[in-house]
């Protein structure tokens, strides 16, 4: 078995004073390309937001690559930040830079590499995508399909380890969301690289996922393979997850925002 | 993207001539991220000024953390560093070599270099032109189904969201009252201390009620109240439409048969026409306060203050200051509401909306406070 390139212990936190997850331990293996899932509401995003520290968990650890997130500080932190690679929900690409200045930013910050090396490496992370013939474009042209296939090329481009993908196919429609499947399935096998995404889209789940961490009032109920979850859990919010069932009445709960 | 690690502290690169004019460049050591920068500036160095008919690179000494170094393989074996000459690459592992068909030729990365400077200029020139006419067309297209929109309104006055006008005359003109006050008085005070050092040598300070009685009436005041309701006002009304085109709000009335025209910018465009005038009023008043407060300080009693404004100052001043006070405020609601629903998409679009409406607001108010002026002077010479 591979090494644990990402592991949670006991995590607990939330945003300000609110706190959304207890109790949180999972363990992210080499090459693993892992889905953490729940309902709107369940902590999912909060959870990531943990992962790639934006929030500060207010008890546990978060171990990336052996390193200790949550208690790394200066430039071990900043070290740690630039060993993983973000791709937001909306994107998130700088309005002001064209495509290319967007994915070579992190080249231009981070690297002393030459300029001809720099855009070589950010239009190579371009055609990966299949976005190099819109490299000089602003992000404002593009669609949102390739507003996150353009993110996804930043987050790639200083040869990340680990991706983590906050919703990716939300919003998208079904070939395009597919079209992402694809090249997150490609990084992984050819490039080895360990992926935690966010997400609800079922197709995308059996479509990419090794693993599945499911979440819900606070902490992780159940772990294992889509499949296994889908076909042998016994836990009705985990079978009702998957086979897009309403919840009775009876045990409706008001979700927490996101 | 880990793809061999030997764990060499650093990369190198060595150079020799073979028999027959060949070049071998033979790559050492761990190429990542921070060592391949190195290599790759030593390589550009050492090539530079040599003409070369071929080249081996031996890569067989050298590992690869991620894709970057990488790059210079596929940079060398592109003739990127060698133009001309024939390359061939040795020693990579089948892994590797199958990387550098990710990488873009050499055509595609010029293409993706920013053109020169002399090739952007004409472009932009003609942008800028572009945009301008462009600007200018829609300006009067608004401009246009506003005169077309203002008399329905205001001849069935059934149709008007009153509520709405008066909600934008408390915003934007009750609000306002504490910052016009503040500006106008220290307009007047300042006015009237400048102009006395020099009324001073002639012995005419009392010409200081004269010139704050004048320029409160037909400049400062109307020009200050609309500066301060185009900064606050204009930009409001820009962002309060900008933030609905974005949310798609404009889209809404628009399928259920409502002009946004009608619903919207008539309401800020009336309300502009109301307040502008009545805070132009008070911030006239406010100037000349602050012009005799200098002038009571300076000694001269009240009534005779009061006489000198009232024998100079006339009607006719007034009139004219409160005309122009109508014109700024058409100009300010036109301009916030116009922005507004040019406003294009995205979060950012707002923030720019609203930018343009205040400058463009600022300018036409000085423009036309301009022709007023000239107007004036011909007219009355």
């Amino acid at each position: 078995m591979s090494e644990s390139i990402v592991r949670v212990v006991n995590l607990k936190g939330g945003y300000g004073s609110h706190i959304v997850l207890k109790n949180i331990n999972f363990e992210v293996r080499q090459g693993e390309v892992v889905v953490l899932l729940g309902r709107s509401g369940s902590g999912k995003s909060t959870l990531l937001k943990h992962l790639i520290g934006l929030y500060q968990p207010s008890e546990g650890e978060v171990w990336i690559e052996g390193k200790n997130l949550v208690t790394a500080v200066d430039d071990e932190r900043q070290e740690l930040l630039r060993s993983f690679g973000v791709l937001y929900q909306s994107g998130a690409l700088f309005g002001s830079m064209t495509v290319l200045e967007n994915v070579r930013l992190p080249l231009d910050e981070f690297t002393d590499l030459p300029e001809a090396a720099r855009n070589l490496v950010a239009l190579s992370r371009l055609k990966l995508v299949g976005l190099e013939k819109v490299a000089r474009e602003m992000p404002s042209e593009l669609s949102g399909g390739m507003q996150k296939r353009a993110a996804l090329a930043r987050a790639m481009a200083l040869d990340p380890r680990i991706l983590f993908l906050d919703e990716p196919s939300v919003g998208l429609d079904p070939v395009t969301s597919a079209e992402l499947d694809n090249i997150i399935l490609q990084l992984s096998h050819s490039f080895g690289i360990t992926f935690v995404i966010v997400t609800h889209e079922i197709p995308s789940i059996f479509a990419i996922a090794s693993r599945a961490i499911m979440l819900d009032e606070h902490t992780v109920i159940a772990e294992g393979t889509p499949a296994d979850l889908r076909d042998h859990s016994r836990d009705p919010r985990v079978r009702r997850f998957f086979h897009r069932e309403a919840e009775p009445d009876e045990h409706k709960k008001q979700p927490h925002p996101a | 993207m880990q793809m061999d690690d030997k764990h060499q502290s650093s990369a190198s690169v060595d150079l020799r001539e073979e028999a027959g004019g060949a070049l071998t460049i033979a790559l050492h050591g761990l190429l990542d991220a921070r060592s391949t920068g190195r290599c790759w500036r030593d390589l550009e160095e050492k090539l530079r000024r040599r003409r070369v008919k071929s080249v081996v690179v031996d890569a067989g000494d050298a590992s690869f953390s991620g894709s970057i170094g990488i790059a210079l393989v596929s940079h060398l074996q592109s003739g990127g560093m060698t133009p001309g000459a024939k390359v061939d690459v040795r020693g990579l592992k089948d892994e590797i070599r199958k990387m550098i068909e990710m990488f873009p030729s050499e055509s595609a990365v010029g293409a993706g270099r920013e053109p020169s400077l002399l090739w952007r200029i004409p472009e932009e020139i003609g942008e800028l032109v572009r945009s301008f006419a462009l600007d200018l067309k829609e300006q009067i297209a608004f401009l246009g189904g506003l005169f077309v929109a203002l008399p329905v309104v205001l001849v069935r006055p059934r149709r008007m969201r009153w509520r709405e006008v008066r909600r934008v005359l408390e915003k934007a003109g009750a609000n306002a009252l504490p910052v016009i006050s503040i500006f106008s008085w220290l307009v007047g005070l300042v006015l009237a201390l400048e102009a006395a050092q020099p009324l001073k040598h002639m012995g005419a300070e009392i010409f200081i009620a004269d010139m704050i009685g004048f320029s409160s009436l037909r400049d400062t005041g109307p020009l200050v109240t609309a500066i301060m309701l185009a900064g606050r006002s204009g930009s409001a009304f820009a962002a309060e439409i900008g933030t609905m085109k974005v949310n798609e709000e404009l889209d809404a009335l628009t399928t259920m048969g409502l002009s946004p025209m009608r619903f919207l910018v008539v309401q800020r465009v009336v309300a502009a026409l109301l307040l502008t005038p009545l805070l132009t009023l008070y911030a006239m008043l406010m100037g000349i306060i602050g012009g005799v407060v200098v002038l009571r300080f300076m000694g001269f009693p009240p009534l005779m203050i009061y006489h000198e404004i009232v024998a100079r100052v006339g009607l006719n001043d007034f009139a004219v200051g409160m005309f122009k006070s109508l014109i700024f405020g058409f100009i300010i609601g036109g301009i916030g509401c116009m922005r507004g629903l040019q406003t294009k998409e995205g979060p950012r679009a707002v923030g720019v909306s609203t930018t343009r409406s205040v400058v463009a607001s600022i300018m036409l108010v000085i423009f036309a406070n301009t022709i007023f002026s000239m107007a004036d002077y011909f007219l009355n010479q």
